[in-house]
């Protein structure tokens, strides 16, 4: 348009040999190793997936999900309702304080306080998933006499979750951009409003990522539940004391070694029971953050990919 | 109250004499919306505005130049005590708002009277007729019926109306850069401030979107009075009627527009209107 051509010589666009070469070597040596390494995962977790998923399949049949268990045999109806139990239990007592103890660290913490909760909270995760249990028998199965029971089980893996939640609520309000609380407080909003009906909205994908991936962790549990839940053959009669409550992963973990194949089906398939709903709430999880979705014009601030 | 006549113009140097006879005679006068006096602001340990004194008139634009870091945002905040949501901060010196200190007045109740608007559009994750809605709703103003009618007056004020009106309910992020801008203008508007403070409101906008607002900023200055701080000299030329020089933290010159870009009494807005630094 009116200006001269630029002229490019030619040997600007040759590549540089010598230099040019030694850094394709490396280019190939980096994308050689990320190949291995992605290989070397992927093959791990295809095996598990197909391995569980083949032989939970094969133990699959209708009278599993319409059937408690019996003895070694009979169906998983009591440990699949046990388990949804003690995870929506244990999620619907550790979320009210995650959450608030996540929007206090982000929002209102001006003191002392927060280093020391995100000391516990980081303590509480690398406590070992057993000691949690053993804390829970002594305390409330023994001490407050709640026997083995929902409750118990329930406190247990909100205890679990609880940092988790109280964490990731907190990583998720920091990412909300000062500009919006500002727009906010300069109409006259107070503190509380511009929490609750700026901020947390606008975080609501990522609070929710940490409050299902909460609830993915406690349909897996194993330890925790065995000191407070205790097993139970039979189907939860709706008491939240002193009475014993069957979950899936009791199943995997009891009659794997039992010398009777009915019991190794029942395994197979509480296997493929717990890796299915862990699944589903991480595909929940990956839909909630996918920027595809919906949820992502929530979040504007955020580049989209074109 | 009636316009800013000649006498009760600042024509003197900060800390100056005149300066300080001005002033108190600007106080006196009911013409003045805003009167700041003696003004010193730190960020924890470190002060960034040295003893800015300073009157903005009733219904008039006024503008704040100087180059990048001088202290304007930070004096603009002030004005609405939006500071205090920054940890850390202190603020000596007093801000008259019609006559009264804004320190002593409740807070919500400065924040309504005096709006902002900011440097990067900043509109809430929510619809366009919820973000205009927003500061009407949590000040509890008015019911459903008047809300409707506030929301759409406010986006006629804001020249967004013509532009949105089919879809008003759709998300604000659906609109583009400088109609999110005239979007969170009509925002501020809605609760029916006295003064609209605007901290560099078009320097993320092309000339188009920015002489829109422009436009729009001369006609609210009938009901309105405005502060607007700006990085663009012309711009300051073209839509104010006052003009305050900023330089490191300091206010070096406050005066009428065309005496400040034709005949500025003091060397450092000289060489900063003529492009010599900053």
């Amino acid at each position: 348009m009116g200006l001269p051509a630029i002229e490019i010589p030619e040997t600007a666009l040759r590549p540089v040999s010598g230099r040019g070469l030694q850094r394709r070597l490396f280019d190939y040596l980096g994308w050689g190793l990320c190949t291995l390494a992605f290989l070397l995962l992927g093959s791990a977790m295809t095996w598990i997936l197909v391995v569980v998923f083949l032989r939970g399949i094969n133990a699959l049949n209708f009278s599993v999900i319409t059937h408690v268990t019996e003895g070694t045999g009979g169906g998983l109806l009591n440990a699949i309702e046990g388990t949804l139990v003690l995870a929506l239990g244990g999620i619907m007592l550790a979320a009210p304080p995650g959450l608030a103890a996540g929007i206090y660290l982000a929002e209102f913490d001006r003191g002392r306080l927060a280093p020391t909760i995100r000391f516990l909270a980081d303590v509480l995760v690398g406590v070992p998933s057993i000691v949690i249990g053993y804390f829970g028998y002594v305390t409330m199965v023994v001490a407050l006499g709640w026997k083995f029971s929902v409750a118990a089980g329930s406190v247990a893996l909100a205890i679990i979750s609880l940092p988790y939640i109280c964490r990731t609520t907190e990583m998720a309000l920091r990412q909300v951009p000062r500009a919006l609380r500002e727009a906010a407080y300069a109409l006259g909003a107070s503190d509380g409003r511009v929490t609750l009906g700026i901020c947390v909205p606008a975080a609501l994908p990522g609070i929710l990522t940490g409050v299902l991936l909460a609830l993915a962790i406690s349909v897996g549990e194993t330890a925790p539940l065995l000191y407070t839940a205790g097993w139970s053959s039979y189907l939860w009669t709706g008491h939240f004391t002193n009475e014993p409550v069957g979950y899936l992963t009791y199943v995997i973990w009891a009659f794997i070694t039992e010398p009777f194949e009915s019991a190794h089906a029942l395994a197979y398939a509480a296997a493929f029971f717990v890796t299915l709903f862990v699944l589903v709430i991480s595909i929940l999880t990956r839909m909630v953050l996918d920027e595809n979705a919906g949820w992502r014009r929530l979040r504007p601030w955020e580049k989209r990919k074109p | 109250m009636g316009n800013l006549t000649e006498s009760n113009v600042i024509t003197g140097v900060p800390g100056s004499e005149r300066f300080v006879q001005d002033f108190e005679k600007g106080v006196l006068q009911s013409t003045l919306k805003i009167s700041v006096s003696q003004l010193n602001f730190y960020y924890g340990p470190r002060q960034v505005l040295f003893d800015v004194s300073l009157n903005i008139a009733d219904r008039k634009i006024t503008a704040l130049i100087g180059p990048s870091g001088c202290g304007k945002s930070t004096f603009l905040r002030t004005l609405n005590r939006l500071h205090e949501t920054i940890h850390g901060t202190r603020m000596e010196g007093e801000v008259l708002l019609d006559g009264q200190n804004i320190l002593e007045l409740d807070v919500v109740r400065v924040r309504r009277r005096v709006g902002m608007v900011f440097q990067k559009s900043n509109p809430f994750p929510k619809s366009i007729f919820e973000n205009v809605a927003y500061g009407l709703k949590i000040n509890k103003m008015g019911g459903r019926g008047l809300i409707q009618e506030i929301v759409e007056k406010s986006l006629h004020r804001a020249a967004l109306w013509e532009e949105v009106k089919d879809h008003i309910h759709k998300s604000a992020y659906s609109l583009s850069g400088g109609q999110q801008q005239r979007l969170c203008i009509a925002r501020a508007l809605a609760v029916d401030p006295e003064v609209l403070l605007l901290d560099e409101p078009c320097s993320a906008l092309d000339p188009i979107a920015t002489a829109k607002i422009e436009d729009l900023l001369m006609d609210l200055a009938s009901t309105c009075t405005i502060v607007i701080v700006t990085h663009n000299m012309q711009q300051a030329a073209r839509v104010a009627d006052h003009t305050g020089f900023f330089l490191l933290g300091k206010l070096i010159e406050f005066n009428k527009t065309d005496i400040i870009f034709k005949n500025p009494a003091r060397k450092e807005t000289e060489d900063y209107i003529t492009g010599r630094f900053g």
